[in-house]
């Protein structure tokens, strides 16, 4: 962000108020991360349908493009492009109309503070983890209007369970990347990679082993929170066609579906970040951060897709019963944990001063 | 206590074996077969479109009898010698293609094809006519003999076809001696006075 | 649809005032169509369900969207030319509904079937319940959310689709068995495909077992979930995996034998409660995974008693003609009991034909086993029964 800025100020020159500068150079990061969660929805719906074909033993697309359907996805575009747009007659426009927005912008907000290279992050806040928790909460507001602006009494079962879900799983979710704060001793974002520098051994999920079994909780939360893999309920298709966004179609469906995939992405970069060690290589020095980054994100993001594919998913009980029975008292425990290995070892590191 | 730690076990450990099922599947060759490229090599007894060698059929209309959904169309004038058949024809739109009328089939006219990719726009296209009405197919087995048509057996109808007139014929010589008639008109062989058809 | 929403029942105490009395608000039970489409109901079936939130308190099944009048065709068609009609009701399973048919129109004929028709006929009737579990295993499994099971029994399907192909023309729908034995011989190398395929079969269901059966999270969602208990069960007419799950070791082909069946040694598999209670959903699908280990083992000793000879029984005129009577038979299919009752009247048309398929009573018992389930829950039940429309509405 504060190249952009100064960028736009060599260009530019004092023409312009701070404010407005400030303001252009946010405009000009939101569009370049909206075109990235873009680009996440093309390249991982492709990846989606070729990793669910070969488990299964067939191939997925293979036609549109040369070599194994890379075209797929835009021609999946133009076929979204192309559809009528149809609202319910019964439904609340208003709501039905801004529920994908929502969505979308709760998604976009969070990637204002994600580390994909030094000095290459949208917003440098020293209240980054915080903040991306805060504002990913956003999406459950969507769901819900989604789900009752539809008049479709299947959507709101799907809505509810969105929201309760969402809501349990944010908590073992934020509690799992604690230990990483305790470690680090921040919650700036580009303090905890810099932190995990120097190899394999410093990243945060060889730390130690509470911190590994948080990474693994956090992995989980993260699938829940995305409303993937075991925890589709709200999105099933075998009992409620597609839940909260059933009545949608053409290009406000398409929204879901990227905001879908722009989230699965965008867990799997905080995970990076947080635990495997952000844009550091596994050995070395530092060189390509920004694809060592986003090499380790993509593998996280195969790994959900693999655990996805195979698995059933629970029924919403067992969801909430795994959220709040299961999974918080284990982060708390690792918390804790973590606290204790931090203290025995005397690395209490990264507190200034303490 | 220690259930819910073995449920917890439970739940890693089979997920994991579980993933490790479809992990190795992610390395196999896929076993589709890619349709307009490769085709599957249809094997001998395979049910594809039905289609009548005219050539052989002579309308006993079996295959229309014992057809369950009554697709089979066949029309036919005349009786007896100068019976033809002037039209054959199988409506896709119906048939469920249970092969009955190939069993049945007592001259292996009605038989399977290996065809099944026929898709159109219009309903009648579907509906596959046989016979052209300006040749119909002769019937009885003695026209289709003299017409060269497919009878089982040939030589042995041939012969006994050939016989047959042997004996009318000396059978109304002997009836004609007192007309003096020496009439040795090969027309007047056979008993009706047929035209050469086609 | 009506937008009556539900509300809480709540007892509103004392409001800000305190002269209000406590009021009872009304509360509505929400109505919903699982309707007929929609991917979970193994066909065009509607499921009328009202439900408290996410309990459902009463379900109401309506059937008969794919209703074709099989039975009144009967009366029209001669007793060979029905056979196909047969094909066409448990559409996953066609040669078992061919094999009901032709025994009860054999035993009212009294003739005897050759051998090697009726070791051909048992070799396909088992391949063609194995064929059906697969979907039934596979089906379930994407009820609950794993779509890959799903792939892999279709990919096991297939060999056995292609070893019906090889045999009869066709591969969903076969018209291969006849009055009097089979319209066709076996082709070469049958016996050895088939064996091969049956050795594959006994592996791959190992892996559909770690897979699946022993998943946690799938026993987590069928375990204690659906039980149908054995005296509802008995009241409702539940045959098949639906019975045999809940309990009860009841199979046509042990306890009622028809064709050969006699002369095979397998066992019933039936459900214990291995993992929750007795006759829950778990149950029923684990009898049907050991039910395909049962007719591997039928299937090979049928190919070892193989004989030679013909494959139709010679006294059969091409116009049969039943002697006046009725009679009702049953035989078990994969789905459960299908039983025809025949009333001839000596000519060459059935006189009135109606057919008892397994998964219309199967379908039944969930009118009383659904009330109390979550909707979740609602579809593994379902899932769990197996029913097929075509059968169901004939």
């Amino acid at each position: 962000m504060e190249t952009i800025t100064g960028l736009l100020r060599g260009v530019l020159g004092d023409q312009l108020s701070p404010t407005a500068l400030l303001i252009t150079g946010g405009l000009i990061m939101a569009l370049v991360m909206a075109t990235v969660m873009a680009l996440c929805a093309i390249v991982f719906t492709w990846g989606e349908r070729k990793v669910a074909g070969f488990i299964q033993s067939r191939y997925g697309p293979m036609r549109v493009g040369r070599w194994h359907g890379v075209l797929q996805p835009v021609a999946d575009m133009i076929k979204i492009l192309g559809k009528e747009d149809i609202v319910p007659a019964e439904a609340d426009a208003t709501l039905f109309k801004m529920a994908p927005f929502v969505i979308f912008v709760g998604s976009l907000m969070a990637w204002a503070a994600i580390p994909f290279a030094p000095g290459f992050i949208a917003s440098d806040l020293d209240l980054g983890l915080f903040y991306i928790f805060a504002v990913s909460s956003a999406v459950t507001i969507g769901v819900l209007m989604a789900g009752w602006a539809s008049d479709n009494k299947w959507s709101l079962y799907g809505a509810a369970r969105g929201a309760a879900q969402a809501v349990s799983y944010e908590i073992p979710l934020a509690l799992a990347a604690i230990p990483v704060v305790l470690r680090t001793g921040s919650l700036n974002m580009n303090d905890i990679v810099i932190a995990q520098q120097g190899g394999i051994w410093h990243w945060n999920v060889l730390h130690d082993p509470f911190l590994f079994v948080a990474f693994w909780l956090y992995f989980v939360a993260s699938i829940a929170e995305v409303n993937r893999g075991p925890f589709d309920l709200p999105e099933t298709e075998s009992e409620l066609v597609a839940g909260y966004h059933t009545e949608y179609t053409g290009m406000r469906f398409a929204f879901f579906f990227l905001a879908e995939y722009a989230n699965l992405f965008l867990v799997s970069c905080i995970a990076t970040a947080l635990f495997l060690g952000g844009w550091h290589p596994v050995a070395g020095p530092v060189a390509a951060p920004g694809l060592v980054f986003v090499i380790k994100a993509v593998l996280l993001v195969f790994l959900q897709m693999w655990v996805r594919w195979t698995l059933p998913r629970l029924r919403v009980d067992q969801l909430m019963h795994t959220s709040w029975k299961v999974m918080l008292p284990l982060t708390l425990a690792c918390v804790l944990g973590t606290g204790v290995w931090l203290l025995a070892t005397g690395e209490v590191g990264g507190l200034a001063g303490m | 206590m220690t259930q819910y730690l073995r449920d917890i076990y439970d739940a890693v450990v089979t997920a994991l074996k579980g993933m490790g099922i479809t992990g190795k599947h992610l390395a196999r060759k896929p076993v589709t077969l890619q349709y307009p490229d490769e085709r599957w090599v249809l094997p001998e007894r395979f049910k594809g479109f039905i289609y009548n060698d005219t050539h052989r059929c002579d309308a006993c209309l079996r295959c229309a009898k014992v057809c369950p959904v009554d697709c089979i169309y066949i029309e036919t004038v005349g009786k007896g010698k100068d019976r033809f058949m002037h039209r054959y024809a199988v409506d896709y739109n119906k048939c469920i293609w249970c092969g009955l009328c190939t069993i049945e089939c007592p001259t292996d006219a009605c038989q399977h094809s290996h065809d099944y990719d026929h898709a159109v726009y219009r309903r009648d296209r579907l509906v596959y006519e046989f016979v052209d009405p300006k040749h119909p197919v002769p019937c009885h087995k003695e026209r289709r003999l003299e017409m060269g048509y497919y009878v089982p057996n040939a030589e042995a109808e041939r012969a006994k076809l050939a016989a047959r007139k042997e004996a009318a014929r000396k059978k109304a010589e002997q009836e004609k001696p007192e007309a003096g008639g020496k009439d040795d008109a090969p027309a007047g062989g056979a008993p009706d006075g047929e035209t050469k058809g086609e | 649809m009506s937008d009556e929403t539900r509300t809480d029942t709540a007892f509103v105490t004392h409001g800000w005032r305190s002269e209000d009395r406590p009021r009872e608000l009304h509360s509505e039970l929400l109505e919903i169509n699982m309707g007929p489409q929609h991917p979970a109901t193994h066909g065009v079936l509607r499921l009328l369900v009202r439900a408290e939130g996410e309990v459902v308190r009463e379900v109401v099944p309506y059937i008969g969207y794919l209703h074709r009048c099989a039975e009144k065709a009967a009366e029209g068609n001669d007793w060979r030319q029905w056979m196909v009609y047969t094909d066409r009701f448990d559409y996953l399973a066609p040669m078992n509904m061919n094999f009901g048919y032709a025994v009860a129109v054999e035993r009212m004929l009294g003739i005897e079937v050759p051998e090697r028709a009726e070791h051909i006929r048992v070799i396909c009737a088992e391949l063609q319940r194995i064929a059906s579990h697969l979907i039934a295993i596979g089906t379930f499994g994407l009820d609950m959310g794993a779509w890959t099971p799903l792939l892999y029994c279709f990919r096991e399907r297939e060999e056995i689709l292609n070893i019906f192909e090889r045999l009869s023309g066709g591969r969903m729908l076969y018209n291969f068995f006849d009055i009097g034995g089979v319209h066709f011989d076996l082709p070469d190398g049958f016996k050895e495909e088939v064996l091969d395929f049956v050795n594959i079969m006994e592996q791959k269901l190992d892996e559909y077992n770690t897979l699946l059966s022993y998943n946690k999270i799938f026993i987590e969602r069928t375990a204690d979930v659906g039980v149908i208990p054995l005296d509802v069960a008995h009241a409702y007419g539940c045959t098949g995996p639906v019975l045999r799950g809940s309990g009860q070791p009841f199979d046509c082909r042990k306890d009622d034998p028809y064709s050969i069946y006699d002369r095979f040694e397998f066992d019933i598999p039936y459900g214990e409660g291995e993992m929750g209670t007795v006759g829950d959903a778990w149950d029923r699908y684990m009898v049907r995974v050991r039910e395909i280990y049962e007719s591997c083992r039928i299937i090979r000793q049928a190919l070892d008693s193989l004989p030679e000879g013909p494959i139709m029984a010679p006294e059969l005129k091409k116009m049969v003609k039943v002697p006046a009577g009725s009679l009702y038979t049953r035989t078990e299919s994969s789905k459960g009991e299908i039983g025809f009752h025949i009333f001839a009247d000596g000519g060459s048309k059935p006189f009135r034909l109606k057919v008892r398929s397994p998964s219309f009573c199967n379908l039944s018992v969930v009118e009383k086993v659904g009330p109390g389930l979550m909707i979740s829950d609602l579809v593994a039940l379902v899932g769990s029964l197996d029913i097929v429309l075509g059968e169901i509405d004939r």
